[in-house]
């Protein structure tokens, strides 16, 4: 009575049974690694075009401006894992700088004091955001998209009321943090790079992580497993606030002062990050390796356009044919998935 | 069949649920014994379905008791009575096919690393595959790799995973809605020993087909529903397929409708 569903093991999920996918085969349906070759290739191509490009000094900038994107990149690969989207990271860091700048203005302690109290205040003022997202999607019935729609304005306004539109406070110690120590890394790079990585084991080895896949991957069965959906996505919310309070902090240091447009449109580079590494936008499939390649090449291709002379405003074309050419990858791709 | 008389596994009492005005179940009785097989049969809208959730959990019932081995309970979700022994396939897949076969067995079951790395929340996903391939073994599926995605998997053998979570984390009643339901006849017949083995094995199934040759080759006692009532509750061996359609549609001729012909082919 032994139920058989396949004949052997190869035969599931490979177009035809007999055929052992090569190597080759199957690197090249790997968008991480596809991702890594992309990214050495514009690399090397940026430093034939000019050797100052593989410079610590260039690398470290490149870095700091992968730390202000990759945490983002992180908030929304969580929640886009889960079937969401949050529209309202950038505004939320902006916001939370300013907050955050505000207290800080108004201490008076050491400076490292000062600079805990503030990095404090990004988390609350982030997690608070989460809040009111998870609350207007849950209590209100709301879709993410327009939740956090409502709070991107709400945060993002709120930043320019309380400042009038200028940056707040002028910290020299801040930007002294941002000064490199290791290589190309100063240490707020580096505690956001192990926030990257704590953050990319937790959603692929717990249970957090699990869930989160499992509830973008099928709700109904995810709560008649058990799951409490809505407790679950609250959590996701929240987590993507905190990150985006954290990136606030991160703004703040680099320019000393809490500005309001900062962060303003950084959600589009994050939403970008995540689909040029490879995760569905339905949900139930996403990678964090995939995320941190795509923030990697979006910066390196940055910095590499300003480094070559060519006008700024091209760069969200260049942006643009990524995204285009990382959506293209994913339909040509032989595709694993059935429904 | 004396043991009969004793507790049953799991009893419904007097269940009533209404939508509205719309009167969904009325009055609807149903016992479920160790190692029995129940068919849940009824017409298109006689209220099946909405009996499952009700029983699974998934809606909470307006009257009626829910009894476990006689004691009564109330579910606030599926998982409470997960907990207490009852696991359900519902009639669309209830697995997340972006997951592993592992991962979507113990779903909302996961097994936990040793040590500090389980407390903060680590699985081990190793476990959870090699036991996911066992539990499965042991009622029956034989899977390539518990590591696939289920995405990658045919609707067959979506349905045989389901199916033997189900009956793998069972430990008093499976609620079996649809099963064999888009399956074909080689695979319909693999989901019947399946209900057997989980019936040797002292559970109770309730098994909701519309495909009536399964029902009666499988059930011990047939109960069916009409516009949310039972209208019979007997030993499988008093139907035969002419007076179980006839009981099913509430016309006491032989007319055969379409669907049903379909159905029996």
């Amino acid at each position: 009575m032994s139920t058989k569903v396949a004949e052997s093991t190869t035969s599931v999920g490979n177009a035809s049974p007999e055929k052992v996918p090569t190597l080759l085969s199957r690197l090249l349906g790997n968008q991480q690694f596809l991702l890594l070759i992309a990214f050495i290739v514009l690399v090397a191509f940026f430093t034939t075009r000019n050797s100052v490009f593989l410079s610590n000094g260039e690398f470290a900038n490149i870095f700091a401006d992968f730390a202000s994107l990759i945490l983002l990149g992180v908030a929304e690969t969580y929640v886009i894992a889960t079937g969401g989207i949050d529209l309202s990271v950038g505004a939320t860091s902006g916001f939370a700088g300013v907050v955050a700048a505000f207290a800080m203005r108004s201490m008076h302690g050491s400076e490292a004091v000062v600079l805990i109290v503030g990095f404090l205040v990004c988390i609350a003022i982030g997690a608070l955001v989460g809040v009111v997202n998870g609350v207007l999607m849950n209590y209100a019935g709301l879709v993410p998209f327009v939740a956090t729609l409502v709070t991107l304005g709400a945060a993002g306004g709120m930043s320019i009321v309380l400042t009038g539109g200028a940056p707040i406070g002028n910290d020299p110690n801040a930007i002294a943090t941002t000064v490199s120590i290791i290589g190309p890394f100063s240490w707020p790079v580096l505690v956001v790079i192990a926030i990257t990585i704590i953050s990319g084991l937790y959603l692929h080895a717990s249970r957090f992580g699990k869930y989160t896949f499992s509830i973008g991957s099928n709700e109904f069965a995810s709560r008649a497993a058990g799951i409490n959906v809505k407790s679950h996505l609250m959590k996701v919310y929240v987590l993507s606030g905190v990150l985006s309070g954290i990136t606030g902090m991160f703004f703040y240091l680099r320019l000393g002062s809490g500005a309001p447009t900062s962060g303003a449109g950084a959600e589009l580079s994050a939403i970008a990050a995540v689909v040029i590494g490879g995760a569905q936008l339905s949900g139930g499939s996403a990678r964090l390796s995939g995320t941190t390649l795509g923030a990697l090449i979006l910066t390196t291709v940055t910095s590499g356009l300003i480094i070559m002379n060519v006008q700024p405003n091209w760069n969200q074309v260049a942006v643009a044919i990524l995204i285009a050419i990382a959506a293209g990858f994913q339909t040509l791709r032989p595709s694993k998935r059935k429904k | 069949m004396a043991h009969f008389d004793e507790t049953p596994l799991y009893e419904a009492r007097n269940i009533g649920k209404s939508y509205g005005s719309v009167i969904a179940l009325s009055d609807v009785s149903l016992k479920i014994h160790a190692g029995e097989v129940i068919g849940l049969v009824g017409d298109n809208g006689a209220g099946k379905s909405t009996l499952v959730k009700i029983l699974s959990g998934v809606y909470q019932p307006d009257k009626g008791q829910l009894l476990v081995d006689g004691v009564e309970h109330s579910w606030k979700s599926p998982h409470d009575a997960m907990e207490a022994g009852v696991e359900t396939l519902y009639q669309d897949s209830g697995l997340a096919p972006d997951l592993s076969i592992g991962s979507n067995v113990f779903l909302g079951r996961e097994r936990m690393r040793p040590g500090i790395l389980g407390k903060l929340g680590f699985l081990d996903q190793k476990f959870m595959e090699v036991e996911a391939r066992k539990d499965l073994e042991k009622v029956g599926i034989t899977i390539p790799a518990s590591k696939r995605n289920v995405s990658q998997l045919s609707g067959g053998q979506r349905q045989a995973v389901a199916i033997g979570r189900a009956v793998a984390w069972a430990r008093k009643v499976i609620l079996l809605d649809e099963p064999t339901n888009h399956l074909g006849a080689r695979q319909s017949n693999e989901v019947l020993g399946v209900i057997k083995a989980a019936k040797e094995r002292g559970l109770g199934v309730v098994f909701i087909s519309h495909t009536l040759p399964h029902v009666l080759q499988v059930t011990d006692r047939i109960v069916v529903l009409r516009l949310g009532r039972v209208v019979k509750d007997a030993p499988t061996s008093e139907f035969n397929a002419e007076s179980l359609l006839g009981t099913i549609t509430g016309l006491s001729g032989s007319r055969v409708e379409e669907d049903e012909t379909e159905a029996i082919a």
